[in-house]
């Protein structure tokens, strides 16, 4: 007996071992190798820049006096009146929304041309991308800083900024979705001879719409907390306040209104994650007591459209028109309130619209200021020196950022966390942090560390767990469930499941985000040196408060180079480990 | 007359390569006006590759075809998407829109009639609505005109693709594998309703399947293709699911083709012990012996 299965398991040691002899060689990919080895030297350099930034908890802790200090100096919270506090809300949110809207409308011809699946050719699709890798680029405070010049102080050069800056994200955003169509109801419209228009309009659209309403809703948060920043060139609102009441040394009164920025932020987040989820129900699997809520009707409207056929459809003449049911209702009414929402918010930011006529006039004036660069009474080394540590600040951000993220982003994530309890925990906490613009908490860091690129780099990684958590969160809960199925049928624990179906089909989307993150810290540091974060930003504010307008180019230019790289980088390893 | 003057589709000496693959290897065909022609092949075989390349939506490498007196190749913009309109294409995965309604699905069959882009139901006339849910109602979807598309079951979806493929008031209806998504029951309701819907209408019918009995059961005449060549081409009156499982025993070559094969040939052994009342063993039943026996050669060969 034993004999024999002695016999029959050599006999398959033999077979493993002439299989194994038969088996292609995993084919070894030089790229690839070249590619792993960049993404380890990247976070090799981030952890170098960790300890050259010199976070150390004691030092924080001995800090806290200074924090101490601060709130002492501070006294107590006061707030502007409560109308003018109203007034001043409704107009930072207003003048947000429509320059979202206003990115979001010249973003679609955009993505069209930049889509690998729409374009009508490469080059084409290399100017769209220019064009939206160069308005990412660009940050919103220089563009802004750009516009108060142009025109008249008030919204208008808010919304332009906010407006050219978004459509780097939402542009590339918007081609995302298009790219990750289902073809074939596309394939089917052409099949029947619809123009290339028809099959946008009746293959492509419906499917994206969802996802678009999500990517403009998602960056109008951003925006909102990016105001803050925008404040501080002039641009009316909130954030203009705050930096008047900061640079009276009103502490009391900054902090107010940093308060109200802050729970303003959080409200916007979760009304328009509340929107998204509306929207996104019917493709829904879970049901959270949210989506109660929001769509109580999801369950039983399988087991409505049953057996007995009602009243409309009994022939096509009675069916043309539709009925009122209870889905088509709420359709109604969530288009109305958008629409309402749209017209109210151009109406309060109060457009100047003859700046339109008089800017042309401007503009030859305004942009032979900024021409030619020159990095004028500054050193250049001391520049690349002063980019270096913007660069470094943002690398180490970034590093310090992922792990969090990852974390929090899988527990959110409905497939991934154990219970409801815990996602609601995780995105509860996602929200929280997505709502702090960074901007303040850099200030307050700044109050706490001192000047330096300590705040910073604590401020982004803080502020980044919210932003790639949600990322990580939102692909891990698009990838395709069977696989997960599949290894819970073979008996796989829950963490390798998530190990071995889940992580490895979100690993691309992971990679992308992680180099979005780098490329938006990027800019951000530049954006906290304005607060005294440290880096590349301080000398651009400087320049720009002192009139130096082609220093301001120039230094522009840096940061545009450092985040083409950036790009660069990425879409190389987008396309390695596809 | 001659029947190839009244040939509505006309393949003539058709390759196409895929960089290194050939999916078309010199395929020649003439369908008539009211013909209901089968594809039969394995996966893999060509027939898809055939059917999108009546509809313009490949071009060959090599070839001419011609499609309702138009030489498909050499189409462009306006006119190809005529052509187009007046071909209906069923998919294998039905490719509805999944969020818009059934009946916006099955209005965008008549995109080719208007100009423009349209966006909701509002973009669509009254006439073209009536029309649209008189083809819901004819599958028998009508109380389904304003649900999402993606809330119908498979045979559902299907029916609805089909209304859609009538609303460009084709003259020929090309169908990928219409059932091979769908489970036997709706298998047969989609089949049924194909056949009677272009029995109706006078359409002119070419679909690919891959099941030997609906072929059989379905076509008038079949066409069986093997990596991408046309290795078959005979009317179905006179032949037996036997004889059609030995030809396609002949197009099997490699061991997953002769596998498959084999498994549809003991199952036809058991049908046909069943029948005759034997004992369900498929080694003494003489036909499926035959068949094996068949199969046996076709591996030497």
């Amino acid at each position: 007996m034993t004999l024999l299965a002695d016999a029959s398991r050599a006999a398959a040691a033999a077979e493993a071992a002439s299989v194994a002899g038969r088996a292609p060689r995993r084919p070894i990919s030089p790229e690839r190798i070249a590619a792993g080895l960049t993404l380890l030297a990247l976070v090799v350099l981030g952890i170098l820049a960790v300890n050259e930034v010199g976070i150390s908890i004691p030092a924080m802790i001995q800090s806290w006096g200074n924090a101490e200090n601060f709130m002492a100096r501070v006294g107590g919270l006061t707030f502007p009146d409560p109308g003018d506090l109203a007034w001043l809300i409704a107009l930072t949110v207003g003048l947000v929304l429509v320059g979202t809207l206003l990115a979001a409308v010249l973003s679609v011809p955009i993505a069209y041309l930049a889509a690998s699946n729409t374009t009508p050719g490469n080059g084409w699709r290399a100017a769209a991308r220019f064009v939206g890798v160069l308005t990412r680029a660009l940050p919103d405070v220089v563009l802004a800083m750009a516009f108060v010049l142009m025109f008249s102080l008030g919204t208008l050069p808010g919304i332009l900024a906010i407006g050219i800056h978004s459509i780097g994200m939402i542009s590339k955003m918007f081609a995302d979705a298009i790219e990750q169509i289902d073809e074939g109801p596309r394939l089917a419209i052409r099949a029947a001879g619809g123009s290339k228009m028809q099959e946008f309009a009746s293959g492509i659209l419906p499917q994206v719409l969802p996802s678009w309403v999500a990517t403009v809703l998602h960056r109008n948060d951003i925006n909102l907390r990016g105001s803050v920043v925008l404040g501080y060139v002039g641009v009316a609102g909130l954030g203009l306040e705050m930096s008047y009441a900061f640079k009276a040394l009103n502490y009391g009164k900054g902090l107010g209104i940093a308060l109200v920025i802050f729970i303003l932020c959080v409200v916007m987040e979760i009304v328009s994650s509340m929107v998204r989820g509306a929207m996104l129900g019917q493709q829904k699997h879970t049901r959270s007591w949210i989506d109660r809520i929001i769509h109580p009707r999801l369950g039983d409207r399988a087991s409505d459209a049953g057996s007995t056929s009602p009243a409309w459809a009994a022939s096509p003449q009675a069916a043309v028109r539709r009925p009122w049911t209870a889905e088509r209702v709420r359709n109604t009414v969530g288009v109305v309130i958008a629409v309402l929402v749209v017209i109210g918010s151009v109406i309060v930011s109060q457009i100047n619209w003859m700046d339109f006529f008089t800017f042309w006039a401007k503009l030859p004036e305004v942009a032979a200021k900024f021409w030619p660069p020159s990095f004028g009474s500054y050193d250049a080394s001391a520049m690349f020196a002063a980019m270096r540590d913007t660069v470094a600040i943002a690398l180490a951000a970034t590093v310090l950022t992922l792990l969090p993220s990852l974390i929090l982003g899988s527990l959110a994530a409905s497939n991934v966390a154990p219970n409801s309890g815990a996602r609601g925990v995780a995105r509860f906490l996602l929200v929280g942090i997505r709502g702090i613009p960074e901007l303040i908490l850099a200030i307050v860091l700044v109050v706490i560390t001192g000047l330096g690129a300590q705040a910073g780099v604590i401020a982004l990684a803080i502020g980044g767990i919210g932003l790639l958590g949600k990322l990580i969160a939102d692909s891990f809960e698009e990838v395709d469930r069977g696989p997960e199925r599949a290894l819970r049928a073979v008996g796989a624990t829950r963490l390798q499941t998530y190990t071995s179906a889940t992580v490895p089909q979100g690993m691309q989307a992971l990679i992308g985000h992680s180099f979005y993150m780098l490329d938006t810290n990027i800019r951000a540091a530049t954006i906290l040196g304005i607060v005294g974060g440290g880096g590349v930003g301080y000398y651009l504010l400087n320049a720009s408060q002192g009139s130096r307008y082609e220093t301001v180019t120039a230094i522009v230019l840096m940061i545009l180079a450092t985040v083409l790289i950036v790009e660069g980088l990425a879409m190389w390893m987008r396309k390695v480990f596809r | 007359m001659n029947p190839a003057s009244d040939a509505l589709i006309r393949l003539d000496g058709v390759t196409k390569t895929f960089g290194s693959t050939t999916a078309l290897k010199n395929a020649s065909l003439q369908v008539s006006r009211g013909e209901i022609v089968v594809l039969l092949g394995l996966s893999g075989s060509g027939k898809s590759t055939l059917l999108r390349h009546l509809d313009g939506l490949e071009v060959p490498t090599s070839g001419d075809i011609e499609v309702l007196g138009a030489k498909v190749p050499t189409l462009k913009g306006k006119a190809l998407r005529r052509l187009r309109s007046r071909v209906g294409f069923i998919f294998q995965q039905f490719e509805l829109v999944p969020s818009l309604t059934v009946l916006e699905n099955v209005l965008t069959g008549s995109l080719s009639e208007v100009s423009g882009p349209r966006l909701g139901l509002w973009g669509y006339s009254k006439a073209a609505k009536l029309r649209a849910l008189g083809h819901l109602d004819r599958v028998g979807l009508l109380d389904r005109a304003y649900q999402r598309s993606d809330t119908l079951s498979g045979g559902q979806q299907q029916r609805v693709a089909i209304a859609r493929a009538l609303m460009q008031k084709p003259d020929i209806l090309l169908a990928d594998e219409p059932v091979a998504s769908l489970d036997p029951e709706s298998s047969d309701q989609v089949m049924a309703l194909i056949r009677e819907i272009a029995a109706d209408e006078g359409l002119t019918v070419v679909c690919s399947l891959h099941q030997v009995d609906l072929a059989i059961s379905w076509a008038d005449r079949i066409v069986g293709l093997r990596h991408g060549e046309v290795v078959l081409d005979t009317p179905t009156s006179d032949l037996t699911k036997a004889e059609v499982m030995e030809i396609y025993g002949r197009v099997a070559t490699t061991t997953a083709e002769i596998t498959a094969v084999q498994a549809e040939l003991i199952e036809i052994a058991a049908d046909v012990a069943i029948e005759s009342g034997g004992t369900g063993d498929p080694e003494v039943d003489s036909e499926g012996a035959t068949a094996s026996a068949e199969l046996d050669r076709a591996r030497v060969s």
